[in-house]
């Protein structure tokens, strides 16, 4: 056990190693010149190569990799992702803000998407053929790829608009409020510990509307996946032998469900993955200043580092969230290890 | 023989198909009006000369929803045609002659999966430049590795069957039986899978120029469109967003839907 968490925690930090340098150099290979941007208009020889020097773009191209993996002072090795091209502040403190509203924002559509994915997909397991069981076909297929940026919008025009039940679409908190001291970046959170009610309410309606729209389509994939694989478990023989033996309806349905978890969880893993880079649509409509918008400013402004330091950061987490979810498969279905 | 009855998923989705191909190619001639020309005052609500309006620029908002898919659609044609060509392809030799070559052409489309692929589409866009020739070269490059996966596992279980041995036995090449034989078992989920990749090359198509990311404004294309609109959502003026999201919502809804089709009657 010990030794697969290890050679797997080895062979992804290789990977999300691999994967930074790789976006290092397409970065730098492709036509783009960061310089400009900087320097502003009519710049003059001298004040160009003063922006490439300060920038560290007059080094070769390994000398650069050298310094930005720390083997000149700060760099990845040392914790350090470097410091933004545009602001001036760390990589790392700007991450360190916009990353939790994202993991805030993801964790809780998920948490609605099963809730409502998991029931409504062993309902429709147990009868296969009805109204409902057709119903959830053609909601799965057609949620399963959907424009999330304009039903978001949608939304808003619907339920803030027409209906006025939920807040202005703008950012985290409604603006009268002075957001809680930041402690760990998720508001939610960090409102509860301020022991600020207010805040927290109006961070949970300002929440409702993002999530509504992630999970309208995450619901589709997943109840899918719930749905096939509950019947398949249904189908099985050792659901047969439990019937047969005159086992109460609560636990058959218990060991059923424990049996068709794995896909569930694989599919809402790689779900996961995909979000945390996938939610900067509805982020940006919601003006929530997540990772994704985060890093959609740092693609258009030019500024490699932070451009670095997005995709380095949202590896390594998909490569946790995949460890996670693999040991936790592991608990459900230990015959996994043995393959 | 029994009389065959359509699927109607798959009528549906091949009508919703054939509509946004017929709209990429004589959509701008339908468009009553320029669709990059300012035609009257702006951010009018839809009238009988202006079906859907007009938007905040006074553009006429039915002739751009017809003349996008000339982008939207043809971006994403093209890159799903051209990402499933070079997969199968790629996949069909790694799958059948394996060894190193086989590995290292695995071991890249890993990396290439894991990577997250709005950003770095975002990246190669704009660094290589905003518009649709780029986006059709980066969509077809995100795309070709799930096309070399799925045509690599799927032969991987034809080259072991009996019609192998017997081809090889009544004296065809490897080439012959590889391309010939196998490759035509072998197509049925990249068939499938092509669909599905048109319908997600329309919505990051769209995605990327929502954010600043893609082709250029006024340039006609829906995900522009929704995000000229979006502020003014708010300010009732709900048509110049509402209507090229329903293109997309149809447009996408129709390749899945066919994708799904097909999946269904490739395993009867």
């Amino acid at each position: 056990m010990r030794r697969y968490v290890l050679r797997r925690l080895a062979v992804g930090v290789l990977q999300a190693l691999g994967i930074t340098i790789a976006v290092f150099f397409v970065i730098r290979a492709l036509p783009a010149d960061p310089v400009s941007r900087i320097v502003g208009m009519n710049p003059t020889p001298e004040s160009i190569a003063q922006a490439r020097r300060a920038l560290g773009l007059d080094m070769s191209l390994f000398q650069q990799l050298l310094t930005f993996l720390g083997f000149h002072g700060n760099g990845v090795f040392t914790g350090s992702l470097g410091t933004s091209w545009v602001s001036g502040s760390t990589i790392l403190s700007e991450i360190a803000i916009t990353l939790p509203t994202t993991i805030q924002l993801i964790v809780t559509s998920f948490i609605v998407a099963l809730a409502v994915a998991i029931p409504i997909g062993m309902a429709t397991a147990r009868r296969p053929g009805g109204k409902l069981d057709k119903g959830v076909f053609g909601y799965g297929l057609f949620a399963g790829a959907q424009p999330e940026f304009w039903w978001g919008l949608m939304f808003i025009f619907v339920f803030y608009f027409k209906m006025g039940i939920a807040p202005a679409p703008l950012g985290l908190l409604d603006p009268e409020l002075t957001a809680p001291d930041a402690v760990t970046n998720f508001i939610l959170i960090d409102s509860l510990i301020a022991g600020d009610f207010t805040a927290f309410k109006s961070a949970l309606g300002h929440l409702v509307l993002p999530v509504l729209t992630l999970s309208f389509l995450l619901v589709g994939p997943l109840l899918k996946m719930t749905q096939q694989s509950m019947s398949r478990v249904l189908s099985s023989e050792f659901i047969l032998y439990q019937q047969a033996s005159g086992l109460e309806k609560k636990s058959i349905g218990r060991s059923t469900l424990r049996a068709a978890l794995a896909p569930i969880i694989t599919l809402t893993g790689i779900l996961f993955g995909f979000m945390l880079s996938g939610a900067v649509l509805v982020e940006s409509v919601f003006s929530l200043n997540g990772l994704g918008q985060y890093s959609v400013a740092a693609v258009l402004n030019l500024d490699f580092p932070a451009v670095q330091g997005v995709i380095l950061v949202i590896s390594v987490i998909s490569l946790f969230v995949y460890l996670g979810l693999d040991l936790l498969l592991a608990k459900i279905d230990p015959r996994i290890l043995v393959k | 023989m029994q009389k065959r009855k359509i699927d109607p998923l798959l009528l549906i989705g091949l009508i919703i198909i054939a509509g946004s191909l017929f709209l990429a190619v004589f959509g701008n001639s339908l468009a009553p009006y320029d669709p990059q020309e300012p035609v009257g005052d702006f951010s009018m609500p839809p009238s009988a000369d202006h079906w859907f309006g007009t938007d905040g620029s006074g553009l006429d908002v039915f002739s751009r929803v017809l003349a996008a898919p000339r982008v939207d659609v043809a971006i994403a044609v093209t890159a799903a045609i051209v990402s499933a060509v070079l997969g199968t392809g790629i996949g069909l030799y790694a799958g059948y002659f394996t060894g190193r070559f086989s590995e290292i052409v695995m071991r890249i489309s890993d990396i290439l999966q894991s990577f997250p692929v709005f950003i770095l589409a975002m990246v190669l866009v704009t660094l290589t430049g905003r518009n649709v020739v780029n986006l059709i070269f980066v969509l077809a490059f995100l795309y070709t590795p799930i096309f070399v996966r799925l045509t690599r596992s799927e032969v991987l279980t034809q080259r072991t069957r009996t019609y192998v041995e017997a081809a090889r036995a009544t004296g065809n090449s490897e080439f012959q039986i590889a391309t010939r034989h196998v490759l035509r078992n072998s197509l049925a989920p990249s068939l499938v899978q092509l669909s599905v990749t048109v319908g997600f090359g329309i919505l990051l198509t769209a995605g990327l120029s929502f954010v600043g990311a893609g082709v250029r404004p006024p340039t006609p294309e829906w995900g522009i469109m929704i995000a000229s609109g979006a502020p003014n959502i708010i300010l009732n003026e709900w048509w110049t967003s509402v209507f090229p999201g329903i293109a997309i919502s149809i447009t996408v809804f129709g390749y899945a839907a066919a994708g799904n089709a097909i999946e269904r009657w490739a395993r009867k």
